[in-house]
């Protein structure tokens, strides 16, 4: 039946079976420490702000998500807010979080620089403070260099713990890009990934993303990975140089 | 056993939905099996809009099919509301609160106050210098005497300096004193808040018994309440029983209280009562003495080399003062290095080298009013002597050089002033500069200090 590759391709199932933005996914690199204070919450003193900056690629979304799925896995509440996204539903969106032992926001300069966001945050931070929560904040920029509407929220948030990313270098790249591989059940062999390397925007972003294209496509096509495959994907792709 | 049903449901939908999806619209559903109907709980309205719109059939038929009715289980109903699940009778905190024996009558009206007392903030971890002096002092004799000293006892004073650890010390040492002390510590926001809930759950008479049968009320931030012209009202009525009683008010503000605008006149001149105290920025040697001070608690060994190089660069208050020392003690436990001058610095890289770039228009009205030993309150005053008015104009002058606001927002920042009023003060600095040696060197001193 399925004989003719060509004409008959395979239809994966619209199930991830990649583990997704968990810790034990996360490639650390020179990130140990940040690392090892998300998975160790409650260790981080009184002060329940804790901002993870780093520039794009660095792992912010996945951490803060990982510490999300953590925090299931122990019986907390947890919530994960995109606010890049979500910043237009307005401050009401915070609302029901103090109940949470944890409250994760990506992309907080969407919002810190407008005063009702500002104080709805400021809010949530006493109440999070009362009861022992945390706010998990992410943005690329620092917090020193972002506009708070509310001095009282910024200063909270400077005097808290803030982890900074450092981007992956070539070799931790290339390790990184292969536990990546190995969690969607990819083989990767070293030419595939360095032709892949030589030719996509060098951040973890395109990287994973294409990853993700190639395993549908090698799943769909069932052929491996190779450089003439990949070749392939690039042109479909239209992503090639 | 009633959660099992649902965590194969929610399992299956974490395989099958858009990760980020899931964690931001599934993951915060809280669950309660209540007989055979299986009740959702929606933090907020746009959580609840989502899952119905979304995911609602598919839990539904999530349910049906993975329920496993070899064991008894049965296909229960969902439903789905905005709120938090109810909490279970039991954990009522009955049975080990016997420590204070019916020592308060309206018991329930006083659960209702919002906030506790943080026992971390006391008189004896207060590092004093002459930047909190006056206030410390003073709190300290409200804590001995309180509701006679002074009544109420306004402290005032910029973000991260002192003012809500002040409280909490007076509110400790009366509760060391008087065990059974009904004290409540409220923010302004949270007094608000449950105001707001007390009407709308017509329990606002037990709001008011609650608040007016205290022996002490710790207000925090009272700029919270501007504009807020029913909370002021019942405000006025609760500080007006207590005052009456002899019962200690103490308040907080960000600024001086006839600086606060939306608020009403009538409380102005009544937190004027008391005794009103400022708490500054702390100077070189007091941030210092904060610092070792903090270490010694935490068994750190800090040299006086790392302490003045914190202090100096972080000068601006207290709160991120000490967050800069906890980043160094974690830095320094997590990789096992000693504090050093050069670790240090690595450690505080981002915070330090944002500072070099970073003049703020706070941090130059700061270092303006400091350097000509003002209150950063009196810049933004509408005060017009002189002696005021210059500072001012240099400050003005220093935000159009070294930020890139706007005209419209520096006189914003500066007490709401049009941006005329900016350009006007440009204009005389700049005039003075090539006129007046004394403005001269008052500029350049400013600009080495904010620019490092």
């Amino acid at each position: 039946m399925a004989s003719n590759r060509d004409v008959l391709r395979q239809i994966p199932l619209p199930i991830q079976l990649r583990p997704g933005s968990v810790f034990s996914s996360y490639y650390a690199g020179a990130n140990h420490e940040a690392l090892s204070v998300l998975q160790n919450l409650t260790g981080t003193g009184p002060n329940p702000v804790i901002f993870l900056t780093g520039i794009s690629g660095t792992g912010k979304t996945h951490l803060l998500q990982a510490a999300c799925v953590a925090a299931s896995d122990q019986a907390q509440q947890a919530c994960y807010l995109p606010l890049r996204e979500l910043h237009h539903y307005g401050p009401e969106l915070l609302q029901g979080t103090e109940h949470m032992n944890l409250v994760c926001l990506d992309d907080v300069s969407h919002i810190l620089h407008q005063p009702d966001w500002s104080r709805a945050l400021f809010n949530l931070y006493r109440e999070m403070e009362e009861k022992g929560g945390k706010l998990l904040l992410a943005d690329a920029q620092a917090p020193v260099a972002l506009t708070i509407a509310l001095p009282d929220l910024a200063s909270r948030i400077l005097a808290g713990a803030i982890l900074r990313l450092q981007p992956l270098d070539e070799l931790a790249q290339t390790e990184a890009l292969q536990l990546h591989a190995r969690l969607r059940g990819l083989i990767l062999p070293d030419d595939v990934l360095n032709y892949i390397l030589r030719r996509l925007p060098r951040d973890m972003h395109t990287l994973c993303g294409f990853l993700d294209d190639m395993d549908i496509a090698s799943l769909s096509s069932q052929r491996k990975l190779t450089v003439p495959f990949v070749k392939q994907v690039l042109l479909e792709a239209g992503t090639t140089a | 056993m009633s959660g099992s049903l649902w965590n194969r449901c929610f399992h299956q939908l974490e395989a099958e939905m858009v990760e980020q999806q899931f964690n931001t619209w599934v993951r915060p559903l809280q669950v309660v099996m209540d007989g055979s109907e299986l009740r959702l709980f929606a933090p907020n309205r746009f959580v609840a809009e989502w899952v119905q719109q979304n995911v609602l059939p598919r839990i539904n038929d999530l349910c049906a099919r993975l329920t496993d009715s070899s064991s008894g289980e049965q296909i229960p109903t969902v439903s789905l509301e905005v709120g938090s699940k109810p909490q279970v009778q039991t954990s009522e905190p009955t049975a080990p609160r016997e420590a204070g024996p019916a020592q308060i009558p309206a018991k329930s009206a006083f659960s209702m106050l919002g906030g506790r007392l943080n026992p971390e903030f006391t008189f004896s971890n207060f590092v004093e210098g002459k930047s909190n002096q006056l206030a410390r002092a003073a709190a300290q004799q409200v804590a001995e005497n309180p509701g006679r000293a002074y009544n109420p006892l306004f402290i005032y004073g910029g973000v991260g300096l002192g003012k809500t650890h002040l409280m909490h010390a007076v509110g400790n040492t009366i509760r060391s004193v008087r065990p059974n002390a009904r004290i409540a510590y409220v923010h302004s926001e949270r007094f608000v808040g449950d105001m707001v809930k007390a009407l709308q759950h017509n329990t606002i008479n037990e709001f008011k018994t609650a608040y007016r049968s205290l022996d002490a009320l710790l207000i925090d931030d009272i700029q919270f309440f501007a504009g807020k012209d029913r909370s002021q009202e019942e405000f006025f009525h609760t500080f007006n029983a207590l005052f009456e009683a002899q019962q200690q008010i103490i308040l907080t503000c960000d600024r001086y209280p006839k600086e606060v605008d939306g608020l009403e006149d009538r409380l102005k001149s009544r937190f004027g009562w008391g005794l009103t105290v400022s708490v500054e920025p702390p100077e070189l040697e007091t941030s210092v003495a904060i610092l070792m001070s903090k270490a010694a608690l935490t068994n750190v060994n800090l040299p006086d080399e790392v302490a003045f190089f914190i202090a100096k660069r972080i000068r601006s208050n207290v709160r991120e003062l000490e967050g800069a020392l906890r980043r160094v003690v974690a830095n320094a436990q997590f990789t096992g290095r000693p504090i050093t001058l050069d670790f240090t610095k690595e450690a505080l890289r981002d915070l330090l080298a944002l500072q070099d770039r970073l003049v703020t228009v706070d941090n130059i009205q700061k270092t303006v009013a400091e350097y000509y030993k003002l209150r950063v309150a009196d810049l933004l005053s509408k005060r017009r002597s002189r002696s005021i008015a210059r500072p001012r104009q240099m400050a003005m002058a220093m935000a159009k050089e070294l930020t890139s606001h706007s005209l419209p927002e520096i006189g914003d920042a500066f007490g709401g002033r049009d941006h005329t009023t900016v350009m006007h003060a440009c204009r005389v600095i700049k005039d003075l500069r090539e006129t007046d040696i004394r403005s001269r060197e008052d500029y350049s001193n400013l600009l080495r200090t904010l620019t490092g």
